[in-house]
């Protein structure tokens, strides 16, 4: 009994040693910061950050939902702040503790999930677009072009039933964000049209597929394809014709949080700039702060793929926290999509 | 004997009541209760979920998870048996031989998974070495579909077949086998009529600790399978993140979980002494 | 038949292959020059990373201390269990050890994240190692007694009876008797709860702590973007690291 005791209450303690400085806890979406970032909040600020990573909004919402997770500092994508915000999983924001909010770019200033910037932060956006390789030609240009049958078995969509939907509603000229049954329907319709010629379902993982040209035509979204483009000239990016979905991420302060002072300071430190430039480069994201992207190399703001044109821009709508309701027929079409 | 019995089985009692049996009460719970507006769960109480559950997609999905799990669970038998037997004859090398049966289940799983993705890629090794053979032309898709999972799912859950066979074979009496022999059995009706029915329960442990994992897998059928088909698993694990309909998810996991008992008791209460 | 016959032999090799494999790739691909799927050259440069990934690094720090615990716990716990089953059937525990096998993963981490939810608002505890060792406990109990009893069913019971008429009480029979005797089998199913516990990634991720990152964790989340060959290089690390502690465990067993 006494060594199974010694080595739980050792591990209890080996983990409680590391306390000594403050401690910030920041779970962040993977890839989504500049390596050095952390490592200068630490030296200005005199703390210890513990950074973790998640792969989906779930993903996170799940550790979080409990209330106790133990982290300050968490990413959710906009839609996901509605769901929070009615768990009562949020912190108010304390704008004094926010003198850099002014470099946010005047679009994210008063968005539609957070008017008022009192629960959230702008932090990065994502789109999806058709990442192909370059042996494909013609290019593809519109979603429609994805349903063509020379990419049978080479083609992949998202495992995402948002994204995955949204490309048909788009296909049919319907908002992402719709609730009307009938819509929804037809958009599965769609989906279960195309799916004998999608090779999987699949997120990032096809990077490397797209750039071996095992894949040819992958429904990505854009700072994975920035990434595929990086490593390889092989690869396009393109925002399809009928427009395409925009999830912008944010930062938020959970209200479990003992330190929201400093969760404070860590998001202000976030919207500098610099920082944000710094970020936005290396993880290759689009960045909603507007002093960052006067800082970038002219490349890297005139970037197609993560800083499109004015007029492709106009075409991308914000995905919207779903209702109740219409979450339950998408999960069931999703499902039917899946299991056909 | 009976105090000292107890004892024994006090910390098991503890286990299971703390850590099993008041999880799955919570889960029973949330079964029965409703989806809340934005996920989790709230009152009222309801049977609506379970309602849900009788719908011919959902009876598809269990069928095609039965199947799947079912001929992974035969393979793993029929490919662990020999390397027990193996292992069990090894005379002194047999921990080693042991051991390296488990040494590769001390990597992740997941990087297992993702090496043989990158094997069974269109141009991974095994379609370059085909290529390169001369015996097919264009590369063959071997990922992303249902023999890919079975491979996945036999390569990852074969040790659980090993290991109880193992530790039966290795101390099976020999004056058994011995008195076969003599009787004038050629090895091979040794092997079928004396050694696998004395490996009886063995087997049933093996085909157990093979068979409900993978019914309940969802990583092997989301990585290999390439999200295109839904098992249980996956629907199970889709309603408690993307849906974030936690009744329903729990109902699904309750019927599961009750049907396969029941498949349990059928199957072991058929002789008096049973798996456990 | 006390040596394994040719065709066993070489179908075990066959085996193996198979089984070795995926690490074998994984390893020759752990000194590729770069991160691509194509031999580009011989280079240490992703150990080097891996080892300065902290990330990493302390994730399989955590993996290894959380399977030791909770392998030492599950197999005492389980050994017993099924020594006192095998003496008298007790269906309830029997019936309730089933259905913790039955359980799908998910379920098993969600109810328990529910339940840890629910009792810490009176303890007032985080979720941290203590919650996935106990995680791991939980599920590694039932193959512990299911490896164990398969082993006990095929004992002689005469064995601690002979014991019991040489004046030996129930503790001692069991103790110097039966456990000898069965030690190969316990030691299976340690092996066993050990490659559970350590390869666990959906009870794990849910019921983990800010400060209780697993190796599976952070692989799935370093490996979910793609090839990167510092997970190659840790693996391997692993791989050959517990290779050396069975092959020096061997060497002691057998002096």
């Amino acid at each position: 009994m006494n060594r199974r005791n010694f080595l739980l209450s050792s591990a209890g303690t080996l983990t409680a040693c590391r306390a000594r400085r403050p401690r910030l806890n920041v779970f962040n979406w993977s890839d989504y910061i500049a390596p050095d970032t952390v490592p200068k909040f630490e030296a200005e600020f005199g703390v210890e950050v513990r950074y973790g990573t998640y792969e989906s909004n779930e993903e996170m919402l799940a550790r979080v939902l409990s209330g106790n997770s133990g982290w300050d500092v968490v990413f959710p994508t906009d839609y996901i702040v509605a769901p929070m915000l009615a768990n009562a999983l949020l912190a108010r924001l304390d704008h004094a503790l926010l003198p850099n909010l002014i470099h946010v770019e005047a679009r994210f200033q008063q968005p539609e999930w957070d008017p008022t910037l009192t629960w959230s932060v702008p932090y990065m956006v994502v789109a999806a677009g058709i990442a192909y390789n370059r042996t494909l030609s013609p290019a593809p240009r519109s979603w429609s072009d994805l349903w063509d049958n020379r990419l049978r078995g080479r083609l992949t969509m998202l495992d995402d039933p948002f994204d995955t939907l949204g490309v048909c509603l788009k296909k049919l000229g319907l908002s992402i964000n719709t609730s009307v049954p009938g819509e929804l329907r037809r958009a599965e319709a769609e989906a279960l049209r195309q799916k004998s010629l999608v090779r999987a379902y699949l997120n990032a993982e096809v990077r490397d597929q797209l750039v071996s040209g095992d894949v040819l035509a992958a429904h990505m979204w854009n700072t994975t394809a920035q990434q595929a483009i990086d490593s390889s000239p092989n690869v396009g990016f393109v925002y399809p014709t009928e427009g395409y979905a925009v999830y912008p991420d944010c930062a938020v302060v959970l209200r479990e949080s003992k330190r929201p002072d400093l969760a404070h300071r860590f998001l202000d430190f976030l919207l500098r700039p610099e920082i944000a430039a710094a970020n936005a480069l290396a993880a290759r994201t689009t960045t909603t702060n507007g002093g960052a992207r006067t800082l970038f190399p002219p490349l890297f703001r005139d970037n197609p793929t993560l800083y499109p044109a004015a007029d492709v821009l106009a075409r991308g709508e914000w995905a919207r926290t779903v209702e109740p309701a219409a979450q339950r027929i998408r999960d069931r079409i999703w499902t039917e999509i899946k299991s056909a | 004997m009976k105090r000292l019995r107890a004892w024994f089985l006090a910390p098991t009692w503890v286990t299971m009541l703390a850590l099993f049996a008041a999880p799955l009460l919570i889960i029973c719970a949330y079964s029965l209760e409703t989806r809340g507006v934005y996920g989790g769960v709230s009152l009222p109480w309801t049977i609506e979920s379970y309602q849900r559950l009788a719908d011919p997609i959902y009876l598809a999905i269990l069928w095609r998870s039965f199947w799947i799990a079912g001929i992974s669970t035969v393979l793993c038998l029929l490919l662990g048996f020999p390397l027990a037997l193996f292992i069990s004859r090894s005379g002194r090398r047999k921990h080693l031989y042991l051991s390296l049966v488990i040494l590769p289940f001390w990597t992740s799983f997941l990087v297992r998974t993702y090496a043989w993705m990158f094997l069974l890629r269109d141009t991974g090794l095994i379609n370059a070495a085909l290529q390169a053979l001369g015996l097919i032309h264009d590369p063959i898709p071997l990922l992303y579909n249902d023999g890919a999972v079975i491979l996945g799912l036999v390569y990852g859950y074969l040790p659980f077949t090993v290991l109880p066979l193992y530790a039966t074979l290795e101390r099976l009496d020999s004056s058994l086998i011995e008195a076969a022999a003599d009787l004038g059995a050629r090895p091979l009706t040794v092997l079928g009529r004396v050694i696998v029915p004395l490996c009886a329960p063995a087997i049933r442990a093996g085909a157990i600790l093979v068979f409900i994992p993978c019914l309940g897998t969802y990583l092997t059928s989301d990585l290999l399978g390439g999200g295109k088909s839904v098992m249980i698993g996956n629907l199970i694990q889709n309603q408690f993140t993307t849906a974030r309909d936690w009744p329903f998810g729990s109902a699904i996991s309750l019927t599961l979980m009750a049907m396969v008992l029941a498949l349990l008791i059928a199957f072991v209460r058929r002789d008096r002494e049973g798996l456990l | 038949m006390n040596r394994p016959g040719r065709t066993l032999s070489i179908y075990a090799i066959a085996v193996y292959l198979f089984l070795h494999l995926p690490l074998l790739i994984l390893a020759t691909f752990s000194f590729n020059a770069t991160r691509l799927s194509v031999w580009q050259g011989f280079s240490l440069h992703w150990y080097s990373a891996a080892f300065q990934s902290s990330e990493l690094v302390e994730a399989a720090w955590n993996s290894l201390l959380i399977a030791i615990a909770a392998t030492l716990v599950s197999t005492f716990i389980g050994t017993l269990c099924a020594y006192g089953l095998w003496k008298r059937a007790s269906t309830w525990l029997s019936d309730s050890l089933y259905l913790s096998l039955v359980t799908p993963e998910i379920v098993t981490g969600i109810s328990l994240l529910a339940f840890y939810q629910w009792i810490f608002r009176f303890l007032r505890l985080p979720l941290g190692m203590h919650t996935v060792i106990l995680a791991h406990i939980s599920f590694s109990v039932a193959y512990v007694v299911i490896v164990v009893m398969a082993r006990l069913r095929t004992l002689d019971a005469q064995l601690e009876e002979a014991a019991l008429d040489l004046g030996a009480n129930e503790w001692q029979a069991f103790r110097h008797v039966t456990l000898p005797v069965i030690f190969p089998a316990v030691a299976a199913a340690a092996l066993l709860a050990f490659t559970v516990s350590f390869d666990d990634y959906v009870i794990t991720s849910l019921v983990a702590g800010v400060d209780s990152e697993t190796l599976p964790m952070a692989i799935y989340a370093i490996a979910r973007r793609g090839v990167n060959p510092e997970v190659n290089a840790i693996s391997a690390i692993i791989v050959v690291g517990l290779g050396v502690l069975i092959l020096v465990s061997e060497r002691l067993r057998a002096s």
